[in-house]
């Protein structure tokens, strides 16, 4: 009796500080003594991406919100410019008449998107006026959301990852960007 | 021996292991505690530790990486600024399964304004520099050319002889010199004493610093003003010390001092407290920064388009930018880049150290009253030598996402200008009415006496098409059920409430606006009653966006505010319907509300009015006057020679 309750005893003095110690690494990894990337993407809805999709562009060691905001927006006009391609190719090949359509949608949403949202964003973050840029940033991930939409009632979905990647990665610029208002 | 076993449950049995010597128990306990506690002290340290660093306020620590796709969340514009996640871009509770409209070019077309200003096509935003010169008013705005979102901003220009039937000029300013490079942005006109024009506009340079220059008509006897030159010197200003170079822009018009200077005031922040500095000039190029600031208000961030203006106390017309006495209030107003809205407060204005104290601190500048409680931002007032008053206009933008903007090739609208005076009843607040130019585009009139709209009733007017109306009316409410009516302590609000499904005992009720037969699309300007534990009645005026549209990508929210209601005076509203844009003014311009909506269904003869009364106990009678609204016509100026650059 005596000898389980020591053993119950020093179990849970063993929890206890595995626990409290794997708590300060993760505090370590996402605030205590960290730098603008990280303090940054904390305010944003989706800290991982943010964090690996800034930390992927060399600028980011050196850049302030303004300069992160803007690799944010280079990398989501990439991402946004790829998924197009993969929707107008998927296109060509496609012979499900109701795909055909939802890719069409997602073929405005996302010129939309390229041609409109994001140089929208960068223009108004490099220029200063930041409520511009919050703007499309959000009507981005808006816009990928209604393309996202098209296919609720479909089987397959084939650009889900890619869509669903430009949306997180709008959501994150627009609340980057918010922090410049 | 002290017991070392304080936790240990009493035994009951004598002797649990009688083998051990007592002694050697003793010890295996302590070295097992000390084990313990000393883990403990390690582990309550790292806590410590832990503790003091700052918790991830944000969840999704863990982003998703299941396969199964899971609905992507709709996200929010301004999440930092309070605004709930609800309020935006939410197409009811229920539809979550509601696909993306397939908007056609029937639809999108309708959505074009008859009566409204707006460029032929791409995106506008801030008026700029309003002014009445040489018989015509000149009105100038932001303006993208290439594109219908904002980018590549230049100066837009169009006149009117009277402040509704506009004709386009061309272009005013471009961004062709290295201190306005980035954008011709936002500036006002200011007249000197011999007649003579001076715009003072912020450029963002060619190293987006934001800085303010100086601009003056090419030929001043050009009742047309088409071209504008822009100072040698430029820029006249750049952000003083302690100012961020992206946080200086939207100089106002420039007023007199008792010494004969020029002064002006220009928004700015410091950390998120929202400021506006002060210059004085003697020559619009020579600056002198006075020390003190015109007003400062924490936690509202960035001041943009400040206006400063006096209205009077006693009369019914408009003051020159310079006048100030005992029978003048002054009207500080500014636009908040954090919650885009513009706000306003009535005070004084000092002189001597160039400070306005407003009359009430607890709706001080930026916290208090608004112009207009739905879509409406950088508004700006100019005097009026015409008439002798003061005009009001408001830069109205989309409510819809912009690849719908994209596909119909334009977004944005201004508001009709509005007169605005000191609303002497109440003292409290400002009064906003369409100018009485507008009056000029009436066409049949409707009128409707005393129509009985029962509680839980709907009542059709015939008035023929209703996508370009005027209407004015009043309400009465049922004496009897307004005493007898049980108060409570819940407090309402137009945003947070259920719109004009949740039913009191005394509202809401009011008009269906663009509304079809069916009423599956609708938009209801109302007035709801709540009466509080006290007895005292508060009136509230709304406009419920929610069901405006079975199109998922459009807002949806409710707007509206508390309307002050005098002892006698009747319930009445005057709302201006031009397809996608409601402007509505409860108890004569005291609240106002902007709207846009964008029907799939209640577009071109579709398109319908009704009275409406979801109150659960007050019976209503209206009375309305409605007129057909005829086109504005506004088109390129005809014949215009190529003067232009």
């Amino acid at each position: 009796m005596k000898n389980t309750f020591s053993l119950a005893l020093l179990h849970l003095s063993f929890c206890f500080t595995f626990f409290a110690l794997t708590h300060i690494s993760a505090m370590e990894l996402h605030g205590h003594g960290a730098n603008l990337i990280e303090t940054t993407c904390q305010r944003t809805p989706f800290y991982n991406l943010c964090v690996s999709t800034l930390r992927s562009d060399p600028r980011s060691s050196g850049a302030d919100v303004a300069g992160l905001a803007r690799i944010g927006a280079d990398k989501l006009k990439a991402k946004a410019t790829a998924t197009l391609r993969q929707i107008t190719a998927l296109l060509k090949v496609t012979k499900d008449p109701k795909l055909t359509t939802a890719l069409r949608q997602c073929v405005d949403y996302y010129n939309a998107i390229v041609k409109y949202d994001i140089p929208e964003a960068v223009e108004a973050v490099v220029k200063g006026d930041p409520k511009f840029g919050v703007e499309g940033a959000t009507d981005a991930a808006n816009e990928a959301d209604a393309c996202g939409r098209e296919f609720k009632n479909q089987p397959k979905f084939p650009i889900y990852g890619s869509n669903k990647a430009v949306h997180d990665l709008s959501a994150v610029v627009a609340s980057i960007v918010q922090l410049l208002l | 021996m002290v017991d070392t076993r304080p936790f240990l449950p009493v035994s009951s049995s004598d002797g649990s292991n009688p083998s051990e010597p007592l002694a050697n128990r003793c010890k295996t306990m302590k070295v097992l505690l000390s084990i313990f506690f000393g883990l403990l002290v390690v582990g309550l340290f790292a806590a410590l530790l832990a503790s003091n660093v700052t918790e991830n306020g944000h969840g999704s620590l863990a982003s998703s990486t299941t396969a199964k796709p899971e609905p992507l969340r709709r996200v929010s514009r301004g999440p930092a600024a309070g605004v709930s996640e609800k309020s935006n871009w939410l197409f009811g509770k229920d539809d979550e399964n509601g696909v993306a409209f397939p908007w056609n070019n029937s639809m999108l077309s309708w959505q074009r304004t008859a009566f409204h200003f707006q460029p032929e096509r791409n995106w506008m935003n801030d008026p700029n520099g309003p002014l009445f010169y040489k018989g015509w008013y000149h009105f100038f705005y932001q303006y993208n050319p290439h594109a219908p979102v904002w980018g590549d901003i230049v100066w837009g220009h169009a006149v009117s002889k009277d402040l509704i039937h506009w004709l386009h000029l061309p272009l005013a300013m471009v961004a062709d010199k290295t201190y306005d490079k980035s954008g011709v942005w936002t500036g006002s006109a200011t007249f000197l004493p011999d007649g003579k024009i001076v715009m003072l506009y912020t450029g963002s340079d060619a190293e987006a610093v934001q800085v303010q220059n100086l601009a003056y008509p090419a030929d001043h006897s050009d009742p047309l003003l088409i071209n504008w030159v822009k100072f040698t010197g430029n820029p006249v200003l750049v952000p003083p010390p302690g100012i961020l170079s992206k946080d200086f822009r939207d100089p106002t018009t420039a007023w007199l001092t008792s010494e004969g200077k020029w002064r002006f005031a220009i928004g700015s922040k410091i950390n998120k407290t929202g400021i506006a500095l002060v210059y004085d000039t003697k020559d619009f190029i020579t600056y002198e920064k006075l020390d003190g600031l015109l007003r400062a208000v924490d936690g509202t961030g960035m001041w943009e388009c400040v206006d400063f203006f006096p209205v009077s106390k006693t009369e019914e017309n408009g003051l020159d930018t310079s006048v100030n006495g005992p029978d003048v209030k002054h009207v500080m107003k500014v636009s908040l880049d954090d919650d885009k809205n513009d706000y306003y407060a009535i005070g004084t204005y000092h002189e001597k150290n160039a400070t306005f104290i407003p009359d009430d601190p607890t709706i001080d500048v930026g916290i208090g009253l608004r112009y207009d409680y739905g879509v409406y931002y950088a508004a700006k007032t100019f005097y009026d030598q015409n008439k002798n008053r003061r005009v009001l206009w408001g830069w109205i933008k989309e409510s819809d996402s912009e690849a719908a903007d994209v596909k119909k090739g334009w977004a944005s609208v201004q508001s009709i200008p509005r007169t605005i005076l000191l609303d002497q009843k109440t003292g409290t607040h400002l009064l906003q009415w369409p100018v009485e130019e507008i009056d000029s585009l009436r066409l049949n009139s409707y009128e409707f006496n005393q129509v009985k709209v029962q509680a839980g009733s709907v009542v059709p007017l015939e008035v023929g098409p209703a996508t370009q109306l005027d209407i004015l009316a009043e309400f009465e409410i049922d004496k009897e059920a307004l005493e007898k009516a049980t108060g409570s302590n819940v407090t309402f609000s137009c945003s947070s409430s259920g719109g004009t499904v949740e039913r009191g005992a005394l509202g809401p009720f009011g008009l269906l606006v663009l509304a079809d037969d069916s009423l599956s699309e609708q938009t209801p300007v109302y007035f709801y009653i709540a009466k509080g534990s006290d007895g005292n009645l508060k009136t509230f005026f709304c406009n419920d966006q929610s069901r405006s549209s079975e199109a998922s990508d459009v807002n949806k929210q409710i707007y509206g505010s508390m309307v002050p209601v005098l002892e006698g005076e009747n319930l009445s509203l005057r709302v201006l319907v031009d397809h996608s844009i409601i402007e509505s003014f409860a108890q004569g311009g005291r609240t106002v509300i902007t709207s846009r909506a964008y029907p799939t269904k209640a577009i071109y003869g579709a398109a319908k009015l009704f009275l409406f009364n979801n109150a659960t106990e007050a019976g209503v009678s209206a009375s309305l006057r409605i007129w057909q609204m005829n086109s504005a016509f506004i088109r390129p100026f005809p014949n215009l020679d190529n003067k232009s650059q």
